[in-house]
């Protein structure tokens, strides 16, 4: 026991001398990750996407048409930032990207509407920037609609209908939407409690893969592994912990920064959340352990690290829903320590739901932490002769 | 002038030596840009959400209800995942994920209807990720616009007479007409991978390079002697001479192969293309001075992919971005590539409208090559002095100070 107790401080000290010996170390692990988490939080920190530049060709010039753009004019949707004399103009407009749309309002709308012969009024949404797209569509929808109620409503006035018989006319189903969680479809909240631990995860696989390599590639690995007597769960436990202890703090960190000073939704108990974020560092460590495991070898190893950290911003599922993808990209996002961190956090702080549905993930996340110890025999032969390929 | 273009023409040459020795950095440079495009572009291909699964709680149970689910089950965005009793098994359904949407028809629903009032329904959302709810909204928003339209039209009819809508409305999405998401993202990521990958590259050389010299006294034997300018001019030639193929295929080839919008002219695209490397190569050579040992780029670099992607506005418009972010987003190359980039093949800009990206690209180029040449002459340069004079006095100097950073002694 003693031994062992022995062992553990000598590589803990070993450790602790490395990452204070390299300032990249602090860097990468305290610098840089606050850094990022607030420059995401701070980037989106109004919420939702508002006043997008917009365009508007009146062809028409008459009462109706001036103020269906002076309504538009009014939502916080869009801005109506230039007026353009024709199509060609207005289309010019978009391809200098000055605007990112435009509503096309054509001749002689006013006549054929009281006439009765349905003329078309459109909206030309540049979806080559999707969120400023989605808010476009909404407002020009919106107005579009709200002329069509215009002219009836003038013209049910005149037979004699009550407002809310004109109302129940106009729009007989109502829908609510009801969102929940996040009431304001607030992007910050949507986008940041995803990115942000997935940006700290990353962090966690770089320097965990770079701070193994280092021994492999120095070639002192098998003084790494004498120092804590032979075992390579040793090893490993005395050069992670204090990175683990550093990590940890930081996450802990960027959640108080989150949850606190940037008010996401957190409707659970904050332990759920706090231990969550304790098991992702340990399982993004793992990971990376598990990497080596399999390609004991310095740049593959890290390469392998940084393309899934990489990519598991996208195949995760954030963006673009995992019922959607390929099923062998939904797979390979359950194969990520992130992907488990991210249900926890739909699970937990967003919809508040009880813990017990959220058991399986927070189990794969303690899974992640034991597969490299079952493995680690791999990791140990190569450490005995470590071999550096440039 | 003469003697300064042949050193030049020999560091160039020399680099491209170094590139196809290092593995590592034909990883990077080639084999990068091959597959991960590919790999981000099977991600999102699906485009657009499909056949999202919604729980209906449906109390009214009448003719009118069942058509509503229909029309909706119909839809391409919502799939009826099934009828739950009440809302706590359809809650239940959610947070089993089962469904992420309920879709709830109260008692009344029917009543009000026939009475002539307004009905109310409620959908419930998950709101973990935003294209769900979007499809969901849409679905629903179109489903009961289309009915109340017929409803409208079939009560108004004897007073005002019309059978729709009095002015029809359409939406016309250009630039990426399938509304989806491969499209736009990908598109804004393109750009950005040749841009790193051509960063890791660079400053993985020269991890190499102050490797060598830590072995060697501080002296590289495969360095060119040459001028500090004709050191970076002549790396940034064997930089652009290497990326020609990847610039064609990533920025040409990988659209075509997965039918993104490509409306862009092929030599308009090139043309924007020119500025980009040659600003990047001279960005990387400034980033690269921070790095100390080849694989410290992965460390250093790999995560400000991530940045620069936020700065170029792929997801958060860059309009709405504070004084500080627009700024350094203008400082960045990726961010004027890419708008200028993702006009020109969504929308079919020719060069003459992307002007402005494409000069503030070449505003960029004097800017970092100054830079670069700063770092080279008074940073790198001066370091390696110190070096060479430290190892005359102890050989050993310098792989010892890299032993201790180990942990050792």
């Amino acid at each position: 026991m003693m031994m062992i107790l022995k062992y553990i401080g000598r590589s803990f000290k070993r450790g602790c001398i490395q990452l204070v010996r390299r300032p990249m170390y602090f860097l990468l692990i305290v610098i840089m990750p606050l850094l990022c988490s607030w420059f995401l939080m701070d980037l989106i920190k109004t919420g939702s996407v508002q006043r997008v530049p917009v365009g508007i060709v009146d062809m028409d010039n008459s009462s109706l048409s001036r103020r269906i753009s002076r309504n538009l004019n009014g939502f916080q949707q869009v801005n109506i930032s230039h007026r353009y004399n024709n199509f060609a103009e207005a289309r010019d407009a978009v391809q200098r990207g000055e605007v990112m749309g435009f509503f096309f309002i054509p001749d002689d709308l006013e006549n054929l509407a009281l006439g009765g012969r349905q003329p078309v009024v459109s909206y030309y949404v540049n979806y080559a920037y999707y969120a400023p797209a989605s808010m476009q569509y909404k407002g020009f929808k919106t107005i579009s609609l709200l002329v069509n109620g215009g002219i009836v409503q003038t013209a049910l006035r005149t037979v004699g209908l009550r407002n809310e018989q004109i109302e129940s006319t106009l729009v007989p189903y109502q829908t609510h939407l009801h969102m929940i969680g996040n009431p304001f479809t607030n992007y910050n909240f949507y986008l940041n409690s995803t990115f942000v631990p997935c940006f700290l995860s990353l962090f966690i696989l770089l320097v965990t893969a770079f701070s193994l390599g280092l021994e492999l590639k120095s070639g002192l690995s098998s003084q790494w592994l004498k120092n804590s007597g032979g075992s390579m769960f040793l090893a490993l436990v005395g050069k992670l912990v204090p990175q683990t202890v550093l990590f940890t703090i930081v996450g802990w960190f960027i959640q108080w920064m989150m949850f606190r000073c940037y008010d996401f939704p957190l409707n659970c108990n904050p332990w759920h959340m706090l231990s969550a974020m304790f098991l992702l560092v340990v399982a993004n460590q793992s990971f990376a352990v598990l990497m080596y495991c399999f390609v004991p070898n310095f740049r593959y190893a890290t390469m392998l690290c940084t393309l899934l950290g990489m990519v598991s911003f996208s195949f995760t599922g954030f963006s673009l829903p995992q019922e959607a993808m390929y099923p062998w990209v939904t797979a390979l996002g359950y194969v990520m320590p992130i992907k488990y961190y991210f249900l926890i956090m739909v699970d937990q702080a967003l919809n508040g739901v009880d813990l017990y549905y959220s058991r399986v993930y927070y189990a794969a996340l303690i899974g992640f932490t034991i597969l490299p110890m079952l493995l680690s025999w791999r990791l140990k032969k190569e450490c005995l002769n470590p071999v550096y390929v440039p | 002038m003469f003697l300064w273009f042949i050193q030049v023409l020999r560091v160039c040459g020399r680099e491209l030596l170094l590139v196809f020795r290092d593995q590592g950095v034909v990883i990077f440079f080639l084999l990068l840009n091959a597959v991960y495009p590919v790999l981000y572009a099977l991600i999102y291909n699906p485009e657009v959400v499909r056949n999202e699964r919604v729980v209906v709680v449906d109390d009214t149970r009448s003719q009118l209800s069942r058509e509503i689910v229909r029309r909706l089950d119909a839809t391409q965005e919502i799939a009826i995942a099934g009828y739950a009793a009440n809302m706590q098994e359809a809650q239940d359904a959610m947070h089993r994920k089962e469904c992420y949407g309920i879709l709830h028809i109260p008692r009344e629903f029917g009543q009000s209807v026939g009475r002539g009032d307004q009905g109310h329904l409620s959908l419930y959302c998950d709101m973990s990720v935003m294209m769900r709810y979007k499809a969901m909204f849409t679905a629903l928003s179109n489903v009961t616009q289309a009915m109340g339209n017929e409803r409208m039209a079939m009560r108004v009819e004897p007073v005002v007479s019309m059978s729709g809508a009095i002015v029809e409305n359409r939406q016309v999405p250009v630039g990426n007409p399938a509304m989806g998401i491969a499209s736009t993202v990908l598109l804004f990521i393109l750009p950005l991978v040749l841009q790193q990958s051509m960063i890791l590259g660079i400053a993985m050389l020269h991890g190499g390079s102050i490797e060598r010299r830590r072995r060697n006294g501080g002296r590289d034997p495969m360095a060119i002697e040459a001028s500090p300018g004709a050191t970076i001019v002549g790396k940034m030639m064997c930089h652009q001479i290497v990326y020609v193929i990847p610039v064609i295929y990533v920025l040409h080839y990988i659209p075509l192969m997965f039918g993104f919008p490509q409306n862009g002219n092929f030599l308009h695209i090139i043309c924007l293309a020119v500025p980009f490397v040659i600003a990047v190569s001279f960005m990387g050579q400034t980033l690269s001075a921070v790095v100390n040992e080849r694989e410290s780029v992965f460390l250093l670099f790999v995560f400000s992919s991530v940045v620069f992607v936020f700065l170029t506005g792929v997801s958060w418009p860059r309009y709405l971005m504070s004084r500080l972010w627009w700024l350094v987003g203008d400082c960045v190359p990726s961010t004027w590539m890419v708008n200028g980039y993702v006009l020109m093949q969504t929308n079919g800009s020719t060069l003459y409208q992307v002007q402005h990206p494409y000069w503030m690209m070449w505003l960029q180029l004097p800017v970092m090559f100054t830079l670069a040449y700063v770092v080279e002459r008074f940073i790198n340069r001066r370091r390696y002095r110190s070096w060479i004079a430290a190892s005359e006095d102890n050989p050993r100097i310098l792989t010892r100070i890299d032993m201790a950073k180990n942990g050792v002694g």
